[in-house]
């Protein structure tokens, strides 16, 4: 097994859809080791979260590789891009996107219905999650009734009950105040330390980028700083 | 993907928006609702279209002699043995038949002591009228016995015109083989009512053999067969032609060439009928449908975030559709039954009688529910749902997650 997780060689992304084209990317090498929590931290519009997304397949660089635990991102299909994301990826998103429908056990039993996974397996498998992630009480509300931090946290259980390769959290603290956060974080080191998944975060928050081992700072589309290819 | 899980999001989902949905669920059941019944109605107009037109005297097929039609009289008649039966030929089960009569009809002057009217003079054997209008119709004072009788039915209404009544006698003239006239005097037997006064003006009956005696000739103008169903009029009419060589067999629909141009309009009514009210629901069903969707685009652009496959994501949209389409076709069907089973068995529309009898309708409209024609409306609710609903699912996935969530 590699031991890097993520490798990206020479990306660009430039999105041409105004008159003037955006280059949210320019020729960016980055890679990540099996186990690490990377944070990518830098301004609005420095490009953190387009790279978060071009490496969990949501969007497509416009030059440049991209390979996830192997896996090289050009030529598979939005097909094959949802199959990766489904069995190997796990994610946290700002506005948590939970489905409204369904109950926190049922959001965090999705990902293991996609997969085909038993019902008895996957039952025992979210509850044991939400107990874990100390959300054993609210397994039958929907999403409408729970808290904010609570919804994030039900969105890392969601994101971790498969124990994906890699876990991508796109501001996971940006709508929790300072104690969810740290409730959020002291889990997501959890997950990181106990359980060995890689961990990349995009960031504005110095929180979070306290908690992650490597902190990766992003200017006008180009890595800046690297804390731990610096040496720091 | 899990069948279920497709099934538990759609379902959870529909309960979202429950007043929209419920709107939408209740114009797909009156839509199919209305379809369901007015079809009936237009289809009860079609069948009774072809049984008036099969009752009044043509049965499914006719049999005349070459020439009858453009010169009606006793000089084209024909001539069937005695023990003739149509069941008795090749390729025609006995089942097929509901009965056949054999008929002398030459025009007539008829005259009572005050006035003198063109009819036309029909002998019957009344016992083989069952399959005819005659079978059926209300006669005040008797009727005949038998194909002997030599006494006259006569049309309520040619009664009125001829200031005569059961009991009295007219005086009937019309041509003989020879072509010469031909004069008798008979009693009316009895006064016949039928829907409409064209009928009761047109004919005056009389036992067969009593014309034949009359004429001078023991031949017959027509002989009409009438068949257990419609379907079975082709066998039976190209059999006829192959056994009847040098008559001429004709359909109902040939003799009754605007009743059958009618009969033939309402399938297509029915198809524009159709089309209209569905397209009509079809077009409010997108509109939603897209509204809807345009609505879930983040929350469908998550879903294929988190790994469910585009094809999935199309699939649990058209379910959830489907799922309000076939809610609705089942709640339509069953509101279209309730209103549907009370008519039946008709719906006297005596009170517009003047207008029923000018277009030559029964005052009894009789609706009729075809299986076809439900099996109809429910393909096309489902095509239609599935066409409005895979369009809106389609434009989500167009898309990538990344620019779904961004919406």
């Amino acid at each position: 097994m590699s031991d890097l997780v993520v490798s990206c060689e020479g990306i660009t992304r430039v999105y041409a859809d105004d008159a003037v084209p955006v280059h949210a990317l320019r020729g960016v090498d980055f890679e990540v080791r099996r186990g690490e929590w990377t944070s990518l931290a830098g301004p609005s519009g420095s490009g953190k979260s387009t790279l978060l997304h071009v490496i969990g397949g949501l969007d497509r660089p416009t030059n440049g590789e991209v390979n996830v635990d192997g896996q090289r991102l050009g030529g598979l299909s939005e097909s094959q891009l949802s199959d990766l994301r489904l069995n190997k990826i796990g994610f946290v998103f700002q506005a948590y996107n939970l489905i409204p429908v369904l109950t926190a056990v049922e959001n965090v039993e999705f990902i293991m219905q996609l997969q085909g996974v038993g019902a008895a397996e996957r039952q025992t498998r979210a509850r044991e999650t939400l107990t874990r992630l100390g959300l054993d009480d609210i397994g039958d509300r929907r999403p409408g009734e729970l808290s904010g931090g609570q919804q994030q946290r039900v969105a890392v259980a969601r994101a971790v009950v498969t124990e994906p390769v890699l876990l991508l959290a796109d501001e996971p603290s940006a709508n929790l105040d300072s104690s969810t956060t740290q409730d959020l974080l002291e889990l997501l080191r959890n997950v990181n330390e106990q359980h060995g998944v890689t961990i990349v975060t995009a960031t504005h928050d110095p929180m979070v980028m306290d908690y992650a081992q490597r902190r990766v700072r992003l200017r006008d589309g180009a890595i800046e700083h690297d804390e731990s290819s610096s040496g720091a | 993907m899990n069948p279920m899980l497709l099934f538990q999001l759609s379902w959870r989902n529909l309960w979202r928006r429950r007043r929209r949905n419920g709107l939408l669920l209740a114009a797909i059941s009156f839509a199919v609702a209305g379809v369901v019944v007015l079809n009936s109605f237009i289809r009860g107009l079609q069948v009774q279209t072809m049984q008036t037109a099969v009752n009044n005297m043509n049965g499914h097929v006719k049999v005349l002699a070459p020439g009858y039609l453009d010169d009606p009289g006793i000089a084209k008649s024909f001539d069937l043995a005695k023990e003739w039966r149509p069941d008795a030929l090749e390729g025609i089960e006995a089942e097929m038949v509901a009965g056949w009569a054999s008929r002398v009809r030459v025009p007539a002057v008829v005259m009572s002591e005050r006035e003198t009217r063109g009819v036309q003079l029909v002998g019957i054997d009344p016992a083989a009228e069952a399959i005819s209008f005659i079978g059926d119709m209300a006669v005040e004072g008797e009727r005949l016995s038998g194909p002997e009788d030599r006494r006259l039915l006569v049309g309520r209404a040619l009664a009125g015109q001829l200031e005569t009544a059961a009991g009295r006698r007219i005086v009937l003239i019309t041509q003989g083989a020879d072509g010469r006239n031909r004069e008798a005097g008979y009693r009316i037997a009895g006064l016949y009512d039928t829907e409409g006064e064209g009928l009761e003006k047109a004919f005056l009956f009389t036992g067969i053999a009593n014309v034949q005696n009359l004429l001078d000739a023991s031949v017959i103008t027509e002989l009409s067969v009438r068949l257990t169903e419609d379907r079975h009029s082709p066998s039976v009419l190209s059999r006829m032609i192959d056994a009847l060589t040098g008559l001429d067999v004709l359909t109902w629909q040939d003799l009754e060439p605007t009743a059958a141009a009618m009969y033939e309009f309402v399938d297509l009514a029915i198809a524009m009928w159709f089309l209209i009210v569905m397209g009509a629901l079809a077009f409010g069903l997108i509109n939603t449908l897209v509204t809807a969707v345009m609505e879930r685009t983040r929350e469908l652009g998550m879903l294929r975030a988190v790994g469910m496959r585009p094809r999935a994501v199309v699939v649990q949209v058209v379910v959830e559709s489907m799922l309000i389409m076939v809610l609705g076709i089942v709640i339509g069907l069953a509101l279209g039954m309730l209103l549907y089973l009370p008519m039946a068995s008709g719906i006297d529309l005596s009170a517009f009688a003047a207008a029923t009898e000018e277009f030559g309708f029964s005052a009894l409209m009789v609706p009729k529910l075809e299986a076809g024609d439900i099996w109809l409306v429910v393909s096309l609710a489902i095509v239609i749902g599935l066409l409005a609903s895979v369009y809106p699912a389609w434009r989500s996935v167009k898309i990538t997650p990344l620019e779904a969530m961004r919406r």
